[in-house]
């Protein structure tokens, strides 16, 4: 079962969109966890967490991005023009931040320059940086006109009861991953960081039904005694985008374990639930909005640091890996306030920038995770 | 950070010496050309401003008694917020609370310190500022999260939805001092119902905050003398960038700081409404002799600038311009969107327009004026969408006849650099040569000014502009 997991995590394009497209059904595309994946589902297609992985050359990213712009986006926008993302029939940029809102300029622009690899829905969403009466208001009306331009352009109806039965599909794998969670903050914890993330990475690239048929037959199996920890200290990873499953390898190579994180490819898209009995569109934008986790919602350092802490204790961690992709500043500064938090409450941390994409770096981040695992042994 | 770095305050050293750079014309010019040879370091920035006759003393006499505001608030028994440079002060100034606008300190900081603000940039990393973060708000930030400035008692922070890095270092500001934060929050479109509704809701919630947090209410009198002030200085702002449309541009090149400089600093105070009258006169006298605003009285191109400005040591670049005959047509800095502003006015509800009838009218336009302010209203959208980034500079530049557009900007500036090349492609594409150079304009490490200058140079002779 792992191994159909680490298939789909390491590539863009797998067997389940494929054979989803064959039945002649629709894929969108977005990039950030501040999108409702009910929505997309409720209009009866797959949702797709777009990714960056498996690049080789930014030249296209390049060209549209400026120099100074997180790997992220230009990684996707590469994928998109080489026409890696062909299987989409539309996509959603969201302002999740600077770097990734301008990804619907970029990627519209490189469509005129590369023809055929725009997909025909693409739209962008607008989401507040804060949480009060009114964005939780603006932002329900952002999302019911998302689902007005998909009934739109694709001929579909989401109504309330299709949109009821996505929030529980999708809460119910929720609380599969949640009770994963569980089963890895234990002593014994039973699998890696690397397939931990391969768990839950496929989620966001095939179809929901399957994904949650997958894990309820997965997680038993993890129930039982596992020699995964043998000694080995307990990390947790904190900070930028990470959907790389090298790079979790790469962090747990010098004597670690990653038994929990709080990041938006990981624990951060699923630690809490939509409302099941409210307005549907409401109890999303209720939940989607409220979720506070991500540095973009300015002000909330302190349930940030609430969260960390939180996880860290239940988890039972020797230390924190606190990174951040290059020029993602949201991250990168908070991150120098968490380690300056943290430590204080006992918790050793280490602070890494790196680049997304390709391990180009490996040797230089390995030779600080030996540092700090000799520190924390 | 260098031992003689801590030995002063940062907003106290900046406020001396412009405290005595605004004492220097009281003498002869004989005496004042004598003084410039004692102090080296500060000479030729002062003689920029000081050159300009009474426009240029009342600018360093408006910001000394800013700083000194600043510095003294908290004996005078008033609150003080950390502000950017987007924000409209009236509201502030309304419930006696002074703004300590942190852009504005980052630039009178790189204008004035003999070393700028190399070590408060350098500060802001030691303590857990990623160095991508933007100086503009680092190159102060460094002394007031280092102790080395006033402590602030609130953050009033309205970038988030048109800036990260901005909005970033103010929560980070917060974060790290332990200090109450506010957000305004913009969405992606500045005008219509929805928008305007937002903006108002937001800042009625940030009224409540600010008398939370000072203990009173906001007095409805003040309030509208302050915006009577405002409205004054709207028309003078909106006259002089009437003039710049002429040719020769009559306008000095050093206005463009002045105006936004000083507006960060005093907005709504009778001080500000007195120096842009003052910048006005100058300008309508040059304009009926048909003269450029140039020290060299002539007019070779015109440059405008499609962002911000270069602010590295002495201001040299509204100089390095004048010396050269080029005119500087403004940055985005200097455009605030008054309903009757000569640019604005194409769209429904682009401009705004302050309305004191009622308690409620003046707090819902002040609204509309903050969600107007320069960055505020362009790039908060996709840069090609109506009354965004695009639009706006293709109306300027046609406006103003600019014949080239430069892009300035921070290593730190996620929102522009992100779209830049688009939009510089754009503008090119309309025929306007562009040039975009990654520099720092807070920084000369990244990019030194010899290397900005020749590149600038170059660009003008290669594309045949002068």
């Amino acid at each position: 079962m792992i191994e159909s997991f680490r298939e789909v995590a390491r590539s863009i394009g797998n067997r389940y969109v494929e054979e989803w497209k064959e039945r002649g059904r629709k894929v969108i595309g977005y990039p950030c966890t501040f999108v409702p994946d009910e929505i997309i589902h409720a209009a009866g297609m797959l949702p797709y967490r777009l990714r960056g992985i498996n690049t080789t050359t930014l030249s296209i990213g390049d060209t549209y991005f400026g120099p100074v712009i997180c790997s992220f986006p230009k990684c996707i926008l590469q994928l998109a023009g080489q026409g890696g993302y062909s299987f989409l029939d539309g996509a959603v940029i969201v302002n999740g931040c600077d770097s990734m809102r301008r990804l619907d300029e970029c990627w519209r622009k490189a469509g005129e320059d590369y023809p055929g690899t725009l997909p025909g829905y693409f739209r962008y969403l607008g989401v507040p940086h804060k949480v009060a009466d009114y964005s939780l208001a603006w932002y329900a009306d952002e999302l019911r006109a998302f689902v007005k331009s998909l009934e739109e352009h694709f001929g579909v109806s989401i109504g309330t009861p299709v949109l009821r039965r996505s929030i529980r599909l999708y809460n119910r794998a929720r609380r599969l991953l949640i009770g994963l969670d569980d089963l890895r903050s234990s002593p014994e914890t039973p699998l890696s960081g690397e397939d931990a993330a391969a768990v839950v990475l496929a989620g966001f690239a095939m179809p929901r039904e399957e994904y949650t048929r997958m894990l309820r037959k997965f997680l038993p199996g993890m129930e039982k005694p596992s020699q995964v920890m043998n000694g080995r200290k307990r990390l947790m990873v904190v900070g930028s985008t990470s959907d790389d499953l090298d790079f979790f390898r790469l962090l747990e190579s010098s004597g670690g374990v990653v038994v929990s994180d709080t990041m938006c490819f990981g624990s951060r898209s699923y630690h809490d639930l939509v409302d099941e009995k409210g307005d549907p569109i409401e109890a999303l934008a209720a939940r989607y909005l409220s979720h506070k986790f991500c540095p973009r919602m300015f002000g909330y350092y302190k349930e940030r640091l609430a969260f960390i802490h939180e996880r860290a204790l239940s988890a039972r961690v020797d230390g924190i890996i606190l990174q951040n992709i290059r020029f993602c500043d949201l991250h990168g500064s908070e991150n120098g306030i968490f380690e300056r938090d943290l430590e204080a409450r006992g918790i050793p941390c280490m602070r890494i920038e790196r680049e997304y994409g390709p391990l180009v770096e490996t040797g230089r981040i390995r030779m600080r995770i030996d540092a700090f695992m000799e520190r924390i042994s | 950070m260098k031992r003689e770095t801590r030995e002063y305050n940062y907003d106290w050293n900046i406020w001396t010496i412009l405290e005595n750079a605004a004492l220097v014309c009281d003498g002869t010019p004989k005496e004042y050309r004598s003084l410039l040879s004692c102090i080296p370091h500060f000479g030729s920035a002062l003689d920029i401003f000081i050159r300009q006759g009474e426009p240029g003393i009342r600018f360093i006499r408006l910001v000394s008694q800013y700083i000194r505001n600043c510095i003294t608030a908290r004996e005078r028994g008033k609150k003080t917020a950390l502000t950017s440079f987007s924000m409209a002060t009236p509201i502030l100034y309304a419930l006696d609370i002074v703004p300590i606008c942190l852009e504005a300190f980052t630039i009178f900081g790189t204008v004035v310190l003999k070393r700028g603000t190399g070590e408060f940039l350098d500060y802001c990393c030691e303590i857990g500022f990623t160095e991508t973060s933007c100086s503009s708000q680092r190159g102060a930030l460094g002394a007031y999260l280092s102790g080395l400035a006033t402590r602030p008692d609130m953050i009033v922070c309205n970038s988030p939805g048109w800036c990260d890095s901005n909005a970033n270092s103010y929560a980070f500001a917060s974060a790290y001092l332990g200090i109450p934060f506010y957000q305004l929050n913009y969405p992606s479109e500045v005008s219509g119902r929805r928008s305007s509704d937002y903006h108002r809701q937001d800042y009625r919630h940030l009224i409540s905050f600010l008398e939370g947090h000072t203990g009173t209410r906001i007095d409805t009198a003040r309030l509208g003398s302050i915006i009577d002030e405002t409205m004054k200085q709207d028309e003078l702002i909106n006259e002089l960038s009437d003039l710049q449309m002429l040719v020769p541009n009559p306008v000095p090149n050093i206005y463009d700081l002045m105006i936004y400089g000083a507006k960060s600093c005093a907005n709504g105070l009778p001080e500000l409404t007195v120096l842009l009258s003052s910048m006005v006169d100058r300008c309508r006298e040059n304009a009926v002799k048909g003269l450029p605003g140039n020290s060299t009285a002539r007019e070779k191109a015109r440059g405008m600038f499609c962002y911000i400005d270069h602010y590295t040591t002495d201001a040299r670049l509204w100089d390095w311009m004048d010396a050269n005959d080029i005119s500087h047509l403004g940055s985005i800095l200097c455009r605030y969107w008054q309903a009757d502003a000569p640019y604005a006015g194409t769209h429904d509800g682009e401009g705004y327009r302050l309305d004191k009838g009622s308690l409620d009218s003046m707090i819902d336009t002040l609204a509309d004026m903050t969600a107007r302010m320069p960055m505020v209203k362009q790039i908060r959208g996709p840069y090609d969408a109506p009354q965004m980034w695009l639009d706006d500079n293709l109306r300027l530049a046609r406006l103003l006849k600019a014949d080239f557009v430069v892009y300035f900007s921070t290593v730190g500036c996620r929102n522009t650099w992100g779209a830049v090349k688009l939009l510089v492609r754009d503008l090119e594409k309309q025929g306007l040569p562009s040039l975009m150079l990654f520099l720092d304009a807070f920084d000369d490490r990244v990019m030194s000014w010899d290397a900005v200058t020749d590149r600038i140079s170059e660009f003008i002779h290669v594309r045949g502009i002068a």
